[in-house]
């Protein structure tokens, strides 16, 4: 069983907040999620079968050489604030 | 080619002046302003730019150039594939008004050869559901009753292909958002084999199983856009390309082949599906294919290995959401954390929530070893498990989803129940396979069932061939137009 504690411990971790009103429905949520998430203990797990990726692919080294990419104003085209070219966090809003 | 083909018949009537892009252009722009109020399957309609491109080919057509295979064809993207200069959100308010500064590799390459961007579609937030209704913006219904779902997680794709609004549509599969959605609204869908289409562009929910590929009204149109789209790409270190065009073996012979039917596959299929899905079998054999059954055990665990994998790598690809470099941020905070967990909260709908939350559970301290691990060394066997599959037989024939197309508002029951309606489409992904669904007939209830063929890693030319071959022995009594939209 998940606890509430654990939840909010998980929640926090992935820098989501959970307001108490919905905790009693999230944990239960994910309770029967972690449940059937639980199935898989039913396989045998005698062998590691050493899965790494899923085309057998190994890496492509390009030469290391500077090249153009997007720039600045671009990047900064989405962000809700900038300021001279940097991303802008106001401490208070 | 074949006679169902739409893509080539627009292009015939292009290049011989039956009709002016422009005006093929309009037409559909004019439908999509009558019924897309009633499917809900676009978005954002990218008019000014689909006549823009329009004008541009009826230039080329003017001046006696050959048209480029998909020049001129009015189609629609996904809402999870980045357009630079049109907002893409993946239907989260978490992304509302991100406008990418650059285009998904697929579309760059669509757009080089001037297809005609109709516009964006519908999705699950994410593309994390099964009904396309958990999209912020409600979901897209389903063309044949428009009391169903069109299905997830590329809903909007599906219903706008089926309800004429579009030649075609590229989604994305992570666990079945190409098949299911197309099972739903009797199209075709096609997953490709992982890594043959790049995902440069392509919003990320779950790397190592997302994939691009093409929703269409016919195997061969789905065939003709594959043959497009799958060019190896540097930008996505997991890119393959493909080697072959797989139109040229659309009409091979399958006369000897054989379909492997395994057990576990039908376990739980309701009966009527079932039923279409063994008349299926029998156009086979009188086609004159085999058919072998076996049984695959690990098939069992695919549905929590999926989860458990797919949210892991969500969680990680979902941390990027922050609020201050692109999409929405909370209105009021008092710290540099509580804007984060504020926007967080704010933007994510309930479903992405669950994932998240699940995908970190099973990477945190304590429980990586009992969840994450061992669902990559089942991920390891069920990949083992098709090798030896593929060793008794050259494809699968499979259901694409248990059912038919769910009524609406199916999202609002418990996750755990929805999750385990994907049972049939995850397995291809665990793996990487390609994997195509095919309108195969009607339930009980009149919605379209579809059934999946799946074959071994680059088998796209022979799943697409026993595909091309089942709809043109069966098509008359698999598929059935809806009657809505552009009639050609």
């Amino acid at each position: 069983m998940v606890t509430h504690e654990e939840i909010l411990k998980i929640a926090n971790l992935a820098k989501l907040s959970v307001t108490p009103e919905e905790l009693d429905s999230l944990t239960e949520d994910m309770n029967k999620i972690i449940g059937f998430a639980d199935t898989i203990n039913a396989a045998s797990s005698d062998k590691s079968t050493d899965f790494d990726n899923i085309n057998g692919l190994s890496n492509v080294l390009r030469e290391d050489s500077a090249e153009l990419s997007y720039s600045r104003d671009d990047i900064l085209k989405n962000a809700e604030d900038s300021e001279d070219g940097y991303f802008v966090v106001r401490r208070r809003r | 080619m074949g006679k169902y083909g739409k893509i080539a018949q627009l292009q015939e009537m292009l290049s011989s002046g039956e009709i002016s892009c422009t005006e093929l252009t309009k037409k559909y722009l004019s439908v999509i302003g009558k019924e897309n109020g009633a499917l809900n399957a676009y978005i954002n309609v990218t008019a000014d730019a689909a006549l823009k491109t329009a004008a541009e080919v009826d230039k080329d057509i003017a001046a006696g150039k050959e048209l480029a295979p998909l020049e001129g064809i009015p189609m629609a993207l996904k809402d999870n594939i980045s357009t630079k200069g049109m907002e893409t959100t993946c239907c989260s308010k978490i992304l509302g008004g991100y406008v990418p500064i650059y285009d998904a590799t697929v579309w760059s390459v669509l757009k080089n050869q001037k297809a005609v961007l109709l516009g964006k579609t519908n999705m699950d937030e994410f593309a994390m559901g099964s009904s396309c209704e958990t999209s912020c913006h409600g979901g897209a219904k389903n063309p044949h009753n428009l009391k169903r779902v069109a299905g997830g997680s590329s809903g909007g794709a599906a219903s706008a292909v089926s309800g004429n609004l579009a030649a075609y549509a590229l989604g994305s599969d992570t666990g079945g958002s190409i098949r299911q959605p197309a099972s739903f609204c009797g199209a075709v869908g096609f997953k490709p084999t992982y890594g043959t289409v790049s995902r440069y562009g392509l919003i990320a929910y779950a790397s190592s199983f997302d994939q691009i590929g093409p929703i269409a009204s016919s195997v061969e149109d789905a065939a003709r856009v594959y043959d497009v789209i799958s060019v190896y790409d540097k930008m996505d270190s997991t890119s393959s390309g493909q080697k072959e065009p797989v139109l040229p073996a659309l009409e091979n012979d399958i006369r000897g082949k054989k379909i492997g039917i395994v057990k576990e596959y039908f376990d739980g299929v309701r009966s009527d599906v079932k039923e279409a899905l063994l008349k299926a079998a029998d156009v086979f054999h009188s086609l004159g294919a085999e058919t072998v059954e076996f049984s695959m055990p690990s098939i069992h665990y695919s549905l929590p290995v999926y989860y458990i994998l797919a949210c892991a790598e969500a969680s990680s690809n979902l941390g990027r959401y922050d609020g201050i470099r692109y999409g929405y941020q909370t209105e009021h905070y008092t710290s540099r954390n509580e804007m984060i967990c504020k926007t967080r909260s704010e933007g994510f709908g309930a479903e992405v929530k669950r994932r998240i939350l699940l995908g970190t559970y099973v990477l945190s301290s304590g429980y990586y070893d009992a969840y994450y691990k061992k669902a990559q060394d089942l991920r390891g066997a069920i990949v083992q498990a098709f090798d030896g599959a593929f060793s008794k037989c050259d494809v699968i024939l499979a259901p694409t989803v248990p059912m038919t197309a769910f009524p609406e508002n199916y999202a609002a029951k418990d996750p755990v129940e929805t999750y385990q309606t994907d049972i049939c489409t995850v397995p291809v992904n665990i793996a990487g396979l390609p994997a195509v669904s095919v309108p195969c007939g009607f339930g009980s209830d009149g919605m379209p069932v579809g059934m999946q063929i799946l074959g071994p890693k680059f088998s796209e030319s022979t799943v697409l061939n026993f595909a091309n071959m089942y709809e043109s022995a069966a098509r008359e009594t698999s598929f059935k137009d809806t009657g809505m939209g552009v009639s050609l």
